[in-house]
């Protein structure tokens, strides 16, 4: 891997490389949990958590692991992660462990966690794994809280739980298929952009 | 598209003797008895709702083309027309006119210009805009106005046949106790009854379809076999239980059925292009189309399952061949 | 990349020790976090119950018993409210499963005459934007100061006084069946003035 700098390897994780809207890692959460800007940012931050400090224990303790046995233990160490961000959530934001459900447990699989452990953490020094968790975190709750936002103003005309209009929003936009249109919308967008910077007219 | 003198397209090349514009317009004209009939039953409200959808839908598909793709607008050959009608077909005929852009605007936007315009789209446009508003806004969708109200724009609402007998056997009441107190299976072939501004009268999209049948637009292989596959499953349930199950012909009469099958399903984009496909693609929407009735927890399923079949036409031209160069009438591009 | 060799003694050891680390801090989290969330949990309940009676100084949910329904087939949760030792009213915890999708959970506050002080929802997973509106001020007020022996609970679709949320009758008669359902259990201990 060609060295980089800590500052692009921390942004990198932002839109470059953004693990939902450009390497389309972590669907799962991303598509059923988006129905509030709250929720969006809520999931992201406790993902962010997992993926920091699993990338933190894995690139200390990568080279004590035989690599015959090393995705077991990265998992056992993502779980083990896991567990802790939904017990510190029950405890101290009961509400949003609620909203969130099974998919707090689910972050076990989110392949971002696992993809970033595997193809960085395990062979990079913790400070750079640290970084790299950190973009790739907020880089994942930046598209969650965007993806929630959209759903919202449109599913329900509000933002954060705040009401602009008392009326009735599209509700498909709350229901699953509307995940899946915002999501195709904002990564359509990204890449006509990404598309007309490259060749200028 | 443009009839261009090169014109590059994936074969099968069938040769046809009528152009895009010309079918468009057969089309166009084989739904004007059901508009008509809309008019006389719903009022001016069904005349504005489709004017409304044909305007945003040509408008919508105009401004996608030119401003968005940079391309020769391709509004010309009628087909985003036929898209507003049969949107507005699909809804109640007291629907708001914000609700009927939205809806407009997906079908156009979402349902056909992204996938790169006429001929392109895999789905239905005018469904995927009608799907997307039932889901969106259920209660503006499955208010319908009471036939006969006329020059009203709110006038009261009443369930659909289908609906009052979803509700009434969920909460235990016997299918003959229901069918008694609506109209006769004559009103329903008259279009006496609730729901969506084009889909209520048989009669008169019968009409359309023999119209059609007769200029050779359609060929006759969709309708009949989606329609002889409602009747005999719903026959075989009625049969079973006639308490729990309605008649061949009330589901044949009420909701969706008619529209779909003359002109939802025999849209040439999304349909197989062989007999044989379109007998199995008939088939499938009338299997789902009784499913999502009888055991669904939507009173009608029309839509859906022409949306979903239409996600199999591909894989029903892959299987479903022709084995020799037949007198096929479809036309791709 | 890893510079031990994969040989199965250090397989061994290395799971060991990975899972024994991570089970010990979780062990150590537990403890940590038992009391917040069983706090949490109380004061979710206690929310309810302030939002359907009012006027209470005890702790209804230290002393909250479990009645049976009158078809026995379930018990529901009995939260008494009591000012200076006195019984004011009794929150109920009723449930339907006949709703849209999934139970509906409902705390339903009672006045000893049996009036109902106030409903409301504690979980659905009925439709966002219909079904869901059972939450609104506008529906949960019909049933305000009611008394289900002298109030049809029902909507009145099946010839009842309560006004149907539009376009989620399932879901409005649900939760009427739960409101009822909390009356009747609470009738069978409560034989006050009525």
């Amino acid at each position: 891997m060609a060295p980089i700098s800590r500052k692009e390897n921390f942004l990198k994780g932002i839109i470059k490389e953004n693990p939902v809207f450009v390497i389309l890692l972590g669907l799962c959460p991303t598509l059923g949990v988006t129905s509030s800007a709250v929720n969006g940012l809520g999931m992201g931050v406790a993902t962010a958590f997992v993926l920091v400090m699993s990338n933190l224990v894995i690139s200390l303790v990568k080279n004590v692991i035989p690599d015959k046995v090393r995705i077991p233990s990265f998992i056992v160490i993502i779980a083990a992660f896991v567990t802790v961000v939904q017990l510190l959530m029950a405890a101290y934001t009961p509400a949003l462990n609620e909203q969130l459900g099974l998919f707090i447990p689910l972050i076990v699989v989110n392949c971002i966690v696992l993809g970033r452990a595997e193809a960085f953490a395990s062979r990079n020094t913790a400070l750079s794994s640290i970084i790299d968790g950190l973009g790739m975190g907020v880089g994942f709750t930046f598209a969650l809280t965007l993806l929630g936002a959209i759903r919202e103003l449109l599913g329900s005309l509000s933002l954060f739980g705040y009401k602009f209009i008392d009326a009735d929003g599209m509700l498909v936009f709350i229901l699953a298929p509307g995940a899946f249109i915002s999501l195709g919308f904002i990564i359509a967008i990204m890449n006509w952009m990404k598309n007309r910077k490259r060749s200028p007219h | 598209m443009s009839a261009g003198l090169l014109t590059v397209s994936p074969s099968p090349h069938i040769h046809t003797e009528l152009t895009v514009p010309q079918i468009m317009r057969g089309v166009i004209f084989a739904m004007i008895p059901a508009l008509l009939f809309s008019i006389y039953n719903f009022g001016i409200g069904a005349l504005y709702v489709t004017g409304l959808s044909v305007l945003f839908c040509v408008a919508i598909e105009y401004a996608i083309a030119r401003y968005l793709l940079n391309r020769a607008a391709s509004i010309y050959d009628g087909s985003a027309i036929i898209t507003g009608m049969l949107l507005a077909f699909n809804v109640p005929s007291n629907l708001p006119w914000h609700i009927i852009l939205i809806g407009s605007a997906v079908a156009i936007g979402i349902g056909k210009m992204s996938f790169g315009g006429l001929g392109n789209n895999p789905f239905n446009p005018a469904l995927v805009g009608r799907v997307f508003l039932l889901l969106s806004f259920p209660v503006q969708m499955t208010s319908w106005p009471v036939q006969g109200a006329t020059f009203s724009l709110d006038a009261v609402t009443s369930a659909t046949p289908l609906g009052i007998l979803k509700e009434g056997i969920r909460s235990g009441t016997p299918v003959d106790t229901l069918l008694s107190e609506m109209p006769s299976y004559t009103d329903f072939f008259f279009g006496l009854q609730a729901g969506s501004l084009g889909e209520m009268s048989a009669f008169a999209l019968l009409l359309g379809l023999i119209y059609m049948l007769y200029r050779k637009i359609i060929t006759w292989h969709i309708p009949v076999s989606m329609l002889v596959t409602i009747v005999v499953m719903t026959g075989i349930f009625w049969l079973i239980d006639p308490t729990r199950y309605a008649s061949p012909l009330f589901h044949l009469l009420t909701g969706g059925v008619m529209l779909g099958a003359v002109f939802m399903a025999t849209d040439y984009v999304t349909s197989p292009f062989t007999h044989r496909g379109m007998l199995i693609f008939g088939f499938g929407i009338g299997v789902l189309t009784v499913l999502i009735r009888l055991f669904g927890s939507y009173p009608e399923g029309v839509s859906f399952a022409i949306l979903i079949m239409n996600a199999f036409v591909p894989m029903i031209n892959k299987f479903a061949k022709e084995p020799r160069y037949g007198v096929v009438k479809e036309k791709r591009k | 990349m890893a510079t031990i060799k994969s040989s199965f003694l250090n397989l061994l050891v290395t799971l060991t020790v990975i899972t024994l680390v991570a089970g010990l801090s979780l062990g150590y989290v537990f403890q940590w976090t038992k009391e917040p969330i069983a706090k949490a949990q109380m004061e979710k309940q206690l929310r309810a119950i302030e939002a359907v009676i009012q006027g209470y100084d005890n702790n209804p949910v230290t002393e909250k018993y479990k009645v049976a329904t009158p078809d026995g087939k379930d018990s529901l949760e009995f939260f008494p409210a009591k000012a200076k030792g006195e019984m004011i009213g009794i929150a109920v915890k009723t449930k339907s499963s006949k709703g849209y999708s999934g139970d509906i959970r409902l705390m339903v506050g009672f006045t000893m005459k049996g009036d109902i002080e106030q409903v409301v929802v504690i979980e659905h997973k009925e439709t966002p934007g219909l079904g869901s509106k059972m939450s609104d001020l506008k529906f949960l007020n019909q049933y305000y100061g009611k008394n289900p022996g002298q109030m049809n609970m029902k909507v009145k679709k099946d010839g009842g006084e309560v006004d149907a949320i539009t376009g989620a009758t399932i879901s409005s008669r649900a939760f009427s069946e739960a409101v009822q359902v909390a009356y009747e259990t609470f009738q069978t201990v409560n034989h006050g003035p009525n």
